[in-house]
This record gives C-alpha cells, structure tokens and sequence, in this order.
C-alpha cells in the first residue's frame, strides 16, 4: 500500500492536535476523535480526492462525518491536510471560532453539519444518488458511529441504500464499543441480544444486522492502517451494492486511561497531564517477526503464523550473498508472498547496489523498503530516496554494528522513515545482541533530534525477552523479532511477551515523569485517571519503583 | 372569483412535472405517500428523479438535504403529521442549518398535504395543528399555506426558483378557488383578497375562504371587511398588516392551527411592534382535532368554532 508511514506520521501528530485542542477548548470529544485518527488518515491519503485550496472543486470526493461530535479528529485533518492553520485550531469551541463544537460549513472541507446523529447516512445517501443522477464519479465516504447506530434512521437509511443499490457510497462504522453512558454491550447492545448466544457464530452481531440488510460488509481491525486501506479498496470494487467496513477500534486509541474508557467520551483532559500524554502517544511501537529465522520452505505459513499473532509488519531479510555471504530470497519471492497478507512488508535489503534493483522490490508490493549504507553513497541513496518517496513507500536506512551514521545521510533524515540499527553483523540468524548497540542507539538519538528525524528506529538483531525494554529506552520503536519470535514454538505467546515487557516499560518510564512533574502526589492524581484494573495495575508497578 | 372545487394536490403533482420538463434540477422524493400526493406520476415521467424511502420520515428529508448538498432542487414531502411531526430535528440540524456564504440552508422543499382538522375522517392523530408554530421558529425556514391550487401552483414554482429550505402546507380536501389565474404571488406579500374599512381579517389556507364569507355575511350587517390571504406565513408581510391595523383599528386572524404560536402568534409578534391593536386569534384553542366524515365537516369546524359565522360573530363582540 501506499503512504504507510505518511499516515502513521500524521496519525501521531493529528492525535496529538486532538488532545491540544479539546485541552485549550476545555470540554470536547476525545475518545471517538481518537478512534477514527487511522481511518480519516487513510482516508485522506489514500482514497479521498480533494483539494484544500478549493474546497468547493466540483470533481472532490466528499466525507461525511456522521459522528459529528468527533470534530476535533476532523478538524486536526482538515488543518494537518492545509484546509487552514494549524494554529486556528486554538480556536476551537470559541467564541467566533469556525471551528464549532459540532462540524458546520464555516469550516473549509466540511461537507456536513453532524452532530445530531442517525443523520449522516441519510444524507450521504441523497449526495451518492446525486452523483448518480449527474453520472459523477464522485464517491461518498461516510462515517457513523456505533453508539450512532441506535437511532432508527440508520436503519431506515440502511434499508434505502440497499433498495437503490447504492455503490458510490463506503460507510466507515467506528466500533469503539463505547457511547456517552457507558460500553455500548450495556447501553445498547449492537452484537448479542440473547443470553447465552455465541458471539462469533451469532446472527445478533453488527456484522450480520447490515450483512441481512443487504450490504455488503467488510470487518478490520480500525487501527491497522494496511487493513483499512484494503477494506475501502474491496469496497471501490463492490458494484450495485452499498459497503460498509466494520471498523473495530479502541476508544481513546493511544492513550491508556482514555481507551475503553467511558469517561473520556466526552471530558477534556487538563494541561498537565499533556506531557505524560505526548510520551504515551510517543511511545507507540511496532513488532517486525523476520521469517527467514523460520525455515525458508515455509514462509507463507510463517506469515500467517504471525498474522495471526497480531504482529504489525513482516520483515524480510533479503541477502544477495554478496553484500552479505548468506543468500535468501529475492523480489521474485515477496511477489509471491504479497497474496498471502495485507500486513506491511518491512524489506530489509543487505544487498549491494541497491538502486538497480529498488523499482523491483517496489513492484513486488513492498511497503517499506531499507537499504544499507554501507551499500550507498550519497547520490545514490539520493535516487533511491526519491524514487521512494515519489511512490509513497517507506523509506529506510540501515546501519552495521560497527559503522557510524555517514555524514552524507543527515540530509535525508528529515524525510526518512526509519533507521534501522544492526545489533548484530547481518548475514545470519541467530546471532547474539551486540551490548554496546545500546550506547550506540542513545548517541544516534542526538543527531536524529537536530536533523528532524519523524520517523522510527528498529531495533534489529538479537533483540529478545531480556534486552527489548532497554532497546525501548534507547529509542527504538520497531523491534525486529527473528529467532525470539519466529524461532519459537508459540508464536503468538513469544509476541504477547515483547508486547508486554515494551508496556511495562513504558508504565516505567511514565511514572519516572510524572514523578519528575509532581511527586508521588501527582503520579496518584495521573494513576487516579485509569480505570479501576488498570490504575491498580500501575499503582503496583509505583510502588514496586520505591514511588508510592 | 370563488367558485368550482380543485384539488390542491392534483395541481402540485402538475407543476412539478411542468417544471421538471425545463429544470433538471428538480428531484421528487417521497415517503410511500406518493400517489396520494400526486408526486408518483413525476416518476414515471423522470424515472432517475424520483425516489420512494417507504415511511421513513427522518430518512426522507435527510437524503433530500444530500441531495439538495449536491446542487439539486428537492421537493419532498408526505403528510403534515409525518413531517415536521416525525423530523423536526433533522429538518433543522440537516436542511436549515447548513449554510454556506450566502446560501441559507440547504435547497429542500417540505410539501406536505393533510394540514389541519380538515383531514377529518383519520382522526385526531392525523391532525397536524402544531406545524406552523414548528416551522416557523427554524432559522432559514419560510412557511407557505396557499388558500387554493392556483396558490399552490404559483408558489411551487416560486419554491423552485428561490434558493433555501421552504415548508409549504396543503390542505386534503377540495378547496374554493380565490384567486385568478393571472394573481401575482410574491414571496412575504399578503393579497387583499376583500377590501375594506371596519375590521380586518387576515387568513391562510382555507380559512381564507371562510373569512370571505364571513365579510360578506357582515356586509349585511354594513360591515366592511379587509380580508387578507396570507398565504406567507414566513417572512410575514409586515407592512400589509400594520397598514391594514392602521387602516381598520383591529385585526382577527383565522388559521387552521392552534392558535398558540401559530399564525395569529406571528401577526401578534409584528403588529406589536409597528401599530399595536387588538388582536383576536381564531383557530383550534389549544386542543386535538377528531374524527369527521366529509359530509360531517361543518360539525368539526362548528365545535372549534371555526365558521364564516364564528368569524363574523367575533367581528361584531369586538366591534361592540
């Protein structure tokens, strides 16, 4: 897919406005504006044709934010994408301020007045049989919420899509499982109404009720941005028949005490948790399962092994047996293997002479794609840079243990997505993790800062159970995981270990700021914002840490 | 003028294809009333045009406000009851708000039939007395009730020529025709349908017909009557009435509506601004309709007290 890294980058910052502005606005939604961060990014990268300096371009697709209430979400996008400044989006809730409370048509790119819901689909539906009438191919892309999809007009809406087989229509369902009350099961249940019914199999669920109205429904993950792509992609190819994704989100999505939360429907959070918010949101990270660590007949099954245990890339490490003396596979192989997952394909290239071969790895379907600086110089990479960036891939550089980020290279930091750092001589599976790697990756955290370095640092090469939390505290965001992950005999189990060791982590490095900010008065008042589970959980590790 | 019985629907559903053959931009949509509406035959006519939504009131008038978003002109409508009664949120929050520059809302006709007790035989819960006072206070809104089907004619092609969101309220049965066919409408003008001296009498819809009766029973009496039709409710013709107040020395307003933040609330609302008079409000006094056949009609209008003679006898207490 395109623009992984783009909408991840703007993921980030556009959460990070959600929690500004509705901070400065005083009250605001943050739970359902965090939830669709990933889906408007696709959205907005990927799928909607628009254009910021003429809003009113007759040939624009239009969005259409049904879960109105979710304007600061909207709002930070339309700003992020150049409808307006950033800075007005101080203005928000204010007096004067076109940015209301609810999206209204003051704001350039609103294409409707949400807020009171049930409302959206309706009128998304009168755009799309417009469009129809005009024989416009203009698509409509509308997204309701679950809370949303109590009010009966959904229904009726739903039942009119169907009868005039509306195809120029995606509706995006926000399945945060959460409303204003409470969890959306307690309030109003959208998935299981009778006792005793098997969830998974049942005809109750969201998914059957639009499957039985006519539609045709796609069901994802919210957060993963291959997966939502791919969905609105199905959706395009669907004809005579209205789509919708079932989008399964967190609320809150990125802020721990937020997700799930109910409270944080509609709260603001206050000004001084907003430094312990940007580390949490910072601290976002991703687990990269190399499957050449498996055995190389079986890689299709591999990747379907860490499909399944929800790993977030599936790096391949491609050696060419003469940058590195061991040979893998080549793109003819991840060509091959691009059918078997929508998951990113992290390619990892120990090959030299990269640029005579990057337009092949592209067309494989690579998503991200790393060269070695040991295997370029500066004019080079330079090519390959902007054959990359002009095809929206990943772009990424990889450095040996025992070389130093070339001079050369501060120039594309800005624009480059990750760096992976080598904790071990690439070329073979297995090996043990350099020690010193890690005083390394916490020196390379100075020049990436000055350079303006957005992206992420993958730690890879020997990382494993011991050592992955200190590789998180030097600064690497994406772990590479060969033997410690693929090597073992539970895959999922050896992922859920990384995934819970990288969070303890953080809930460390959380409390140690929240101590720096106030005390332990102040990381009780921080703990105090979680649920129940979740704020004894962290109240244990306080304690444990000497804090409480 | 008053003469033969038309029915305002048949003429509506005429207009629309009238004016459907010259202006693409028209668009019909319905809420399984359509044929009672006399809207189904624009469909046949302008197959890719029309759309049908079942009863679904919120629905209908939302995809109208999609389709209005997307540069169409749309007529949609059902009964009274339905819309505003099944819709007012999203006849505000969806047609009247959204506005862009100079566009006040968004461009969506609300026709609907079976306004008032007249509906008779269906009962009081298919008596829409409370939609004036609903329509009239929404921003952007302007509310129409025409007194015969040359009105209803004139002013669903003024509708379609005049951007913004509009309510227009027909009545089911046949009504007296008022007007000549060569009568200007003009939008927020009211028409001196009787002119006189003594008393005036402001009316919409088919009350209008009654206050005709009315000034020609107090013509016996050497009355003179003004009678007014004001067939737009909203933007109200303000100077019409203050003249007429200055002219007359008070003012009875008739409506087929409760009498509370109706019509007569609206005539209230102007004339104590700019020539405070007395003011009487005729109408249905803050009650439910009910039940009534055709030919039991009289019965339901006598009971509310809504006649030519309940009109004229009011005129002569207050002139007492």
């Amino acid at each position: 897919m395109k623009n992984y890294y783009s909408i991840k980058k703007t993921a980030l910052k556009v959460r990070k406005l959600i929690i500004d502005c509705i901070s400065d606005a005083g009250s605001g939604h943050p739970g359902g504006s965090l939830s669709m961060v990933e889906i408007l990014g696709c959205l907005f990268y990927n799928h909607i044709k628009y254009n910021p300096k003429n809003p009113g371009w007759n040939k624009r697709d239009k969005l259409i934010l049904s879960k109105g209430h979710a304007s600061p979400g909207l709002f930070s996008y339309l700003a992020m994408m150049g409808y307006f400044e950033i800075d007005k989006l101080s203005t928000f809730r204010k007096f004067g301020s076109m940015l209301q409370g609810h999206p209204n048509l003051q704001c350039p790119g609103v294409e409707f007045c949400g807020g009171s819901l049930g409302i959206g689909l309706s009128f998304s539906i009168g755009d799309a049989l417009a469009a129809r009438i005009d024989n416009s191919s203009r698509r409509i892309y509308t997204i309701i919420g679950d809370g949303e999809s109590d009010e009966g007009q959904i229904w009726e809406a739903a039942m009119s899509a169907a009868k005039y087989g509306i195809d120029n229509l995606t509706v995006i369902l926000d399945r945060n499982y959460v409303q204003q009350d409470s969890h959306t099961e307690d309030i109003m249940p959208l998935d299981v109404i009778a006792e005793n019914t098997n969830t998974e199999n049942s005809i109750y669920t969201i998914k059957n009720k639009w499957k039985s109205f006519g539609w045709n429904v796609i069901d994802i993950d919210g957060h993963k941005i291959e997966q939502i792509d791919y969905a609105i992609r199905e959706s395009k190819k669907i004809k005579n028949k209205p789509s919708i994704i079932i989008a399964n989100t967190v609320k809150g999505k990125g802020i721990d005490h937020m997700e799930h939360n109910p409270n944080w429907h509609g709260q603001a959070p206050q000004r001084e948790f907003i430094p312990l918010i940007d580390t949490e949101l910072n601290s976002q990270f991703m687990i990269a399962p190399s499957i050449i660590a498996g055995y190389s007949s079986d890689l299709q099954n591999k990747i379907k092994l860490c499909e399944h245990a929800k790993a977030d890339y599936i790096h391949l490490d491609v050696m060419d047996g003469i940058f590195v003396n061991n040979k893998t596979f080549d793109f003819k192989k991840i060509k091959e293997l691009r059918n078997v997952t929508n998951l990113p394909f992290d390619v990892h290239l120990m090959i030299s002479n990269p640029l005579k071969y990057i337009m092949k790895y592209i067309d494989a379907g690579s998503d991200i794609i790393s060269v070695h600086v040991e295997a370029c110089n500066e004019s080079s990479f330079g090519e390959i840079h902007d054959i990359l960036q002009n095809r929206g891939m990943g772009i990424g550089l990889a450095i040996n243990p025992d070389t130093k980020l070339p001079e050369w290279s501060y120039n594309f930091l800005t624009s480059l997505d990750q760096l992976i750092v080598m904790s071990v001589q690439p070329g073979k599976s297995g090996q043990k993790y350099i020690e010193t790697t890690h005083a390394k990756t916490q020196s390379l955290l100075h020049i990436l800062h000055k350079y303006k370095f957005e992206g992420y640092i993958e730690a890879d090469g020997g990382v494993c159970q011991t050592n992955i939390g200190q590789c998180f505290i030097d600064g690497a965001r994406i772990f590479v995981g060969g033997n410690a992950i693929v090597g073992q005999s539970n895959v999922q189990n050896a992922i859920t270990e990384f995934r819970h060791t990288i969070l303890y982590t953080i809930k460390k490095l959380l409390i140690s700021q929240a101590n720096k900010i106030g005390g332990s008065k102040f990381i009780e008042k921080w703990i105090n914002l979680h649920n129940k589970e979740k704020s004894s959980m962290i109240n244990n590790i306080a304690t444990d840490l000497g804090y409480m | 003028m008053e003469s033969n019985l038309t029915d305002m629907r048949t003429v509506y559903g005429k207009t629309l294809i009238e004016l459907g053959k010259s202006n693409h931009r028209i668009v019909v949509i319905g809420a399984d009333t359509t044929n009672s509406l006399k809207i189904s035959q624009f469909g046949k006519i302008f197959k890719n045009r029309f759309f049908n939504v079942g009863i679904a009131e919120a629905n209908l008038v939302s995809i109208a406000a999609g389709l209005a978003n997307a540069g169409k002109i749309v007529f949609a409508g059902t009964y009274a009851i339905f819309v505003p009664g099944r819709c007012v949120d999203q006849i505000r929050n969806a047609i009247a708000y959204p506005s862009r520059c100079n566009q006040k809302g968004l461009n969506v006709k609300l026709v609907v039939s079976h306004g008032g007790i007249s509906v008779g035989a269906d009962g009081g819960s298919h008596q829409q007395l409370e939609d004036i006072a609903i329509m009239r206070t929404i921003p952007n809104m302007k509310v129409l009730i025409p007194a015969d089907s040359v009105s209803v004619s004139e002013l669903t092609r003024i509708m379609s020529e005049k951007y913004g969101p509009f309510y227009m309220r027909m009545a089911r049965p046949k009504t007296h025709t008022i007007h000549h066919t060569s009568q200007k409408f003009l939008l927020g003008k009211g028409i001196i349908v009787n002119d006189g001296s003594d008393c005036t009498i402001a009316a919409c819809g088919i009350t209008v017909k009654m206050a005709l009766d009315a000034a020609r029973l107090l013509k016996k009496d050497g009355i003179s009557c003004q009678v007014i039709d004001m067939f737009s409710i909203k933007p109200l013709d303000n100077d019409i009435l203050e003249k007429s107040a200055r002219k007359t020395g008070f003012i009875i307003t008739c409506e087929e509506h409760n009498v509370i933040a109706g019509f007569g609330s609206a005539v209230c609302e102007t004339i104590s601004n700019t020539y405070p008079v007395p003011i009487k409000r005729i109408g249905i006094n803050d009650s439910f309709g009910e039940s009534a056949r055709d030919s039991e009609m009289t019965l339901l209008f006598k009971k509310h007290k809504l006649t030519p003679e309940d009109i004229a006898n009011n005129v002569r207490e207050i002139r007492r």
